[in-house]
C-alpha cells in the first residue's frame, strides 16, 4: 500500500503559503494512495496556471499541457490507452475561460476522465485579473470598475452538458475532498469536481474564512444526487451570488449529481481494444482498401 | 477556342460534364473514369465546384489517354451539358471537331456561335430515363452511355459497373440503369459527325487504381498503422476525415470529429503521448487554430503528423479552389524555435509514400511532420499503379512501449531515474510510453529539464542545452528525409530548369513532355522535402542549369524566396498563379516557349 508521500517528486511546491492548492494536492495524493493507483499507470494532465505547477510536484505520468487544452490532450491519451487512469487538473480560467468549449464537449461525450478544477475565482499566475468565475461587480486589474458579466455556473454547465458525476469540494476540508476525489476517479464516465480553493494573494473576497462560513456538506442534509432536474435547480440557486451574506447564501459541497450506467465514449469505440500503439507494430495490410480503388 | 499543344497526333480525350450542384456530376464522372481505367487507359480528373450544396455550377472533367498523363489540360473534347449554363460557359473550350452532348428538352445550344466547327449531339436524356422508368438522376448514366458511344469505347465497362454498383438495390434498378446507358449510347452512334479520337481498351494493361490525394493519404496512414485521426471538417481536407471514418472499424482506428481544430491537434498530441500513431489534417484556416498545439508538439517532443491542404486564403478565402500559398505559414507556424519536417507530395503516389514515411519520421525525430498539399491534389483522382505496399515499413524510433524502464539504462540517470528529455548527441531521447514500469515522466509545454520538470527549465545552461538538443534533431532529419525528385532532361543540357513543389509537379511534367516534342529540353526539380530545405541539392541543380524558373501557385514567390534565402541564388524566371485555379500544362508550356524560343503564343 502506498502513502500520499509516495506521489512526491524531488521538487518542493512553489505555491504561496496558505494557497488552497496545498489542500487539493494533499487530498489528491491521499486519494491516489488509498485507491492503490501505481504512479506509472496514473496519468495526470495539467493546464496552465498556479495549479499546473503541480506537474513538478506530483509523481505520475504527467503532461503539463497548454492553457485551456488539458482536456483534449487527456482525451487523446485516454482513448489511445484506456488502461491508464487519467486525471485532468485545470484552473477556472483554463476550464471555464479559454477552454470552455473543450469542457462542454467533454461533458457530453461522457469520457471516462476525471476533471478537477482549481476554482479560486481569480487569475493567480497572471496577477489577479477577473476569471470566468469571478463574481459580478468585483474590481480587479482587468476590471477596475467591476466585472460586468455573470460568473460561469460551472457545475450547472457540467450537468446540462451531460457529465455523469458532478461535485463540488472545498480545499480546507481535506478529508471530505479526498472522498470526493476518490468517488470522482472511480466513477465510470466524465467526472467533474469543481473545488473552491482560495487564492490568498489575489482574491481578498473569497477567502478561506469566507468559504468556511458558507459551505455545508450535502450529504449531511440527506441530498439525493440522482435527480438531474433537482441537481440543476440547486446549481441555479446557490452558486452565483457569492457576495451575499453567509445566512443568505449557503454553499453546498459534495456530490451534486451522479448517474451510473450511462455508456462512456470509449464504450462506443468497438473497433479497438487495448492501447493503440499496438496498431503500429508492423505495416497494416491494406489490400482490401486498395481493391476499393480499382 | 484554345490552342492545343497536344498536337494533331494526340491520343487523349478530355470529357467535361457540367450542370447544377446536386446533379450527381462528380459521382457520374468518377464512374466514367473507372470505366476507362478498368480498360487499361490512364485518367486524370478535375472537379470544380462552388462552396454550395445546391444551385451553383459544377463541372467534372476527366482526361483519358492510352499514354501516361500527369494532369488535366485546358481543351475539352467532349462537353456533356446538363444545362444551358454549361453550354454558355464552356463551349469555347471545346476543340474544333469536338462534341457537345445535350438534351434539347432541357438545354439550349443557341449560345454556340459557330456550331459547324463542333459535333452537336442531341441525346434526349430526360425522355430516355422516363421511358425506361428511371429517376431523373439517371440522366447522368444516359450521358455516360453517349460519351462511350461517341468515343467508340465498349459499353460493357459501364454496364458491368452499374450492375455491381446497384447490386445491393436489386436487379430491377441495375436493369433500368443498363437500359438507360444503352439508349444513351445508341443516340450518340446516330450522330452525323465522326468523333476524331477513338478510345479502345488496352490489352494486357498493367493494373491500376484510381485515387485522389486524400484517399492516397488515408491509405498511407492506414498502412503506417495510424491509431487515431482527429479533424474538424474543412474543405479540401474533409474527405480524408470521411475516408478514415469509413474505414475505422475495418482497420481499428479511432477517428474523431472534434469540436474544433484546437481540440483535434491537442487530442492527437495526447494520443501520441500514449504511443498511438496519430494525425490531424485541415486547410489553412483550421491550421491557424492548430498552430498553438503545433508548438506544444515541438517543445514536448511529440510525434505527430499534420496534413495542411491549402485552399486560397486569407480567412475563408475560396473554399473549393486551389493555391500553394501556405508554404511560409507551415514553415514558420508557432512561436519560438523547434524542429519540424515539411513534406510536399506532388501526386497521389507521392501522397501515399510520403504519408507512411511521415509517420516514421515523426517517430524517429519525435517532432511534428507536416504534409503540405492543396485542393488540386486532394480532390482529383488520377489512375496510378497500385501503391507499393511492400515498401512500407514501420520505424518507431527510440521508443519503449512496455516492460520496465530499468532495462533501458541509457535512458536513466545515475540514480535510476528516467530522463524523458535526456540530452544526446543527435538530440533524440528514449521515449517511454506511460504505463512502462518505473518511468516517472512529465511531458511539458514549459521549457523543462531532462526529467521534464519545468522548475529548472529556465536555468540558462538548461535552456540552451534543451533548445539545442531539440534543434539538433533537424540535422538528424537531413539524413532521413526524401531528397528532391528530378524529371526531364539533365540540367546541364536543358534549355531551362524548373523548380517547383507540390501538385504543380503534374502540370509541369505534362508540359515538359510537349516541350520535348518541340525540341525544348527542360529539367525539373520537385522539392519534396521543403524543410529541412535541401540546400545542397537545389544549389547544385541551379549551378548546373543554363537558366532557372520557379513555378508556384502563390503571388509572393514563397518557394522562390526560400531558395534565395537558403541557397543565395536567384532564379531567372518565375510563374506565379493565384487565381484559385491549378496550373495548366498549357500555361507552363507557353511561358517556357516564350522564354526559351522567344515564341509568343
Amino acid at each position: 500500500m502506498s502513502t500520499p508521500d509516495d506521489f512526491l517528486t524531488p521538487n518542493a511546491p512553489t505555491w504561496c503559503p496558505g494557497c488552497g492548492n496545498f489542500g487539493m494536492w494533499r487530498a489528491l495524493r491521499t486519494a491516489y494512495s488509498e485507491l492503490g493507483l501505481p504512479f506509472d499507470k496514473l496519468a495526470v494532465v495539467w493546464g496552465i496556471g498556479c495549479h499546473g505547477n503541480g506537474a513538478d510536484f506530483t509523481k505520475c505520468q504527467g503532461f503539463h499541457a497548454l492553457h485551456g487544452r488539458a482536456l483534449p490532450v487527456a482525451t487523446g491519451l485516454h482513448l489511445a490507452n484506456p488502461e491508464l487512469t487519467v486525471v485532468v487538473e485545470m484552473g477556472d480560467g483554463d476550464a471555464f475561460g479559454i477552454g470552455l468549449g473543450h469542457f462542454a464537449h467533454s461533458c457530453r461525450r461522457n469520457l471516462d476522465l476525471t476533471s478537477i478544477t482549481h476554482d479560486n475565482q481569480v487569475y493567480g499566475l497572471t496577477t489577479g485579473q477577473a476569471s470566468p468565475t469571478t463574481e459580478q461587480g468585483v474590481h480587479t486589474p482587468s476590471t477596475p470598475t467591476g466585472v460586468l458579466e455573470r460568473p460561469v455556473n460551472t457545475v450547472g454547465l457540467a450537468i446540462a452538458e451531460g457529465a455523469t458525476f458532478v461535485a463540488r469540494g472545498f480545499s480546507d476540508d481535506v478529508e471530505h475532498l479526498t472522498g470526493l476525489m476518490k468517488a470522482a476517479i472511480t466513477h465510470k464516465g466524465f467526472a467533474v469536481l469543481d473545488v473552491f480553493q482560495p487564492c490568498v494573494t489575489w482574491n481578498k473576497l473569497n477567502t478561506h474564512a469566507w468559504f468556511r462560513e458558507r459551505v455545508y456538506r450535502l450529504e449531511d442534509e440527506g441530498w439525493d444526487p440522482t435527480d438531474r432536474a433537482k441537481a440543476m435547480a440547486l446549481t441555479l440557486e446557490n452558486f452565483s451570488e457569492m457576495t451575499c451574506t453567509p445566512e443568505e447564501c449557503r454553499i453546498p459541497i459534495g456530490v451534486i449529481y451522479q448517474e451510473e450506467g450511462r455508456p462512456t465514449y470509449a464504450d462506443g469505440l468497438t473497433q479497438v481494444a487495448g492501447p493503440l500503439w499496438k496498431q503500429a507494430l508492423a505495416p497494416r495490410d491494406i489490400t482490401r482498401a486498395l481493391a476499393e480503388q480499382s | 477556342m484554345q490552342a492545343d499543344p497536344r498536337g494533331p497526333s494526340r491520343r487523349d480525350v478530355q470529357v467535361k460534364i457540367g450542370g447544377a450542384a446536386g446533379f450527381g456530376i462528380k459521382a457520374a464522372g468518377r464512374t466514367l473514369a473507372r470505366c476507362f481505367t478498368q480498360g487499361g487507359l490512364h485518367t486524370f480528373d478535375l472537379t470544380e465546384y462552388p462552396s454550395l450544396i445546391r444551385g451553383g455550377h459544377n463541372v467534372y472533367q476527366v482526361r483519358v489517354s492510352p499514354d501516361e498523363i500527369h494532369s488535366h489540360v485546358l481543351p475539352v473534347d467532349v462537353l456533356v451539358a446538363l444545362n444551358t449554363e454549361t453550354v454558355e460557359r464552356h463551349h469555347e473550350e471545346v476543340v474544333d471537331g469536338g462534341a457537345i452532348i445535350y438534351d434539347p428538352k432541357t438545354t439550349s445550344v443557341e449560345s454556340v456561335p459557330d456550331p459547324k466547327r463542333l459535333c452537336i449531339v442531341a441525346v434526349p436524356l430526360d425522355d430516355i430515363v422516363v421511358e425506361a422508368g428511371g429517376q431523373r438522376i439517371m440522366r447522368n448514366v444516359a450521358a455516360l452511355g453517349a460519351v462511350l458511344g461517341l468515343t467508340g469505347y465498349p459499353l460493357s465497362f459501364l454496364t458491368d459497373s452499374l450492375v455491381a454498383q446497384f447490386a445491393h438495390k436489386g436487379p430491377e434498378i441495375a436493369k433500368v440503369n443498363v437500359e438507360v446507358a444503352t439508349k444513351g449510347r445508341e443516340f450518340a452512334l446516330k450522330a452525323a459527325c465522326p468523333f476524331p479520337v477513338h478510345l479502345e481498351p488496352v490489352p494486357n494493361a498493367l493494373p491500376q487504381i484510381l485515387v485522389d490525394g486524400n484517399e492516397a493519404v488515408g491509405l498511407g496512414a492506414l498502412a503506417a498503422g495510424i491509431g487515431m485521426y482527429c479533424a474538424y471538417p474543412m474543405t479540401p481536407a474533409s474527405t480524408l476525415l470521411h475516408y478514415l471514418a469509413a474505414h475505422d472499424h475495418e482497420y481499428g482506428v479511432v477517428v474523431k470529429h472534434t469540436e474544433d481544430e484546437i481540440a483535434a491537434m491537442n487530442t492527437v498530441i495526447g494520443a501520441s503521448f500514449a504511443g498511438a500513431r496519430a494525425m490531424c489534417a485541415t486547410s489553412g484556416g483550421g491550421f491557424s487554430l492548430m498552430v498553438e498545439g503545433l508548438g506544444l508538439a515541438g517543445v514536448s517532443e511529440s510525434a505527430i503528423v499534420v496534413g495542411v491542404f491549402t485552399r486560397p486564403g486569407p480567412a475563408t478565402g475560396l473554399p473549393t479552389w486551389t493555391e500553394q500559398s501556405d508554404l511560409r505559414f507551415v514553415l514558420h507556424a508557432a512561436q519560438g524555435e523547434f524542429p519540424r519536417v515539411v513534406l510536399a507530395p506532388g501526386d497521389r503516389t507521392d501522397a501515399f509514400e510520403l504519408t507512411w514515411k511521415a509517420f516514421n519520421l515523426a517517430d524517429q525525430l519525435q517532432t511534428p511532420v507536416i504534409l503540405l498539399g492543396d485542393t488540386y491534389l486532394s480532390d482529383n483522382r488520377e489512375s496510378v499503379a497500385p501503391f507499393d505496399t511492400a515498401a512500407v515499413c514501420v520505424d518507431r524510433g527510440k521508443i519503449v512501449t512496455d516492460g520496465d524502464i530499468a532495462t533501458h539504462p541509457e535512458a536513466l540517470d545515475d540514480a535510476g531515474m528516467y530522463l524523458r528529455y535526456k540530452v544526446t548527441p543527435d538530440g533524440l531521447s528514449t521515449r517511454a510510453l506511460p504505463g512502462v514500469t518505473g518511468a516517472l515522466q512529465v511531458m511539458n509545454s514549459y521549457e523543462h529539464d531532462e526529467y521534464g520538470y519545468g522548475a529548472q527549465g529556465e536555468e540558462v545552461a538548461n535552456r540552451v542545452a534543451q533548445n539545442e538538443k531539440r534543434l539538433r534533431k533537424l540535422d538528424r532529419a537531413c539524413g532521413l528525409v526524401p531528397p528532391p525528385a528530378l524529371f526531364g532532361a539533365d540540367p546541364s543540357t536543358a534549355e531551362i530548369s524548373i523548380l517547383c513543389f507540390g501538385s504543380t509537379k503534374g502540370p509541369v511534367r505534362e508540359a515538359i513532355g510537349w516541350l520535348a516534342r518541340e525540341g525544348v529540353n527542360v529539367a525539373v526539380m520537385q522539392i519534396v522535402t521543403i524543410w529541412p530545405f535541401p540546400v545542397h541539392e537545389v544549389s547544385e541543380f541551379m549551378d548546373r542549369s543554363k537558366r532557372t524558373m520557379v513555378v508556384e501557385g502563390n503571388a509572393t514567390g514563397q518557394l522562390e524566396g526560400l531558395i534565395r534565402q537558403k541557397c543565395l541564388r536567384a532564379p531567372d524566371w518565375r510563374i506565379n498563379r493565384y487565381d484559385g485555379r491549378p496550373f495548366s500544362p498549357e500555361q507552363i508550356f507557353e511561358t517556357v516557349r516564350e522564354v526559351v524560343l522567344g515564341v509568343h503564343a
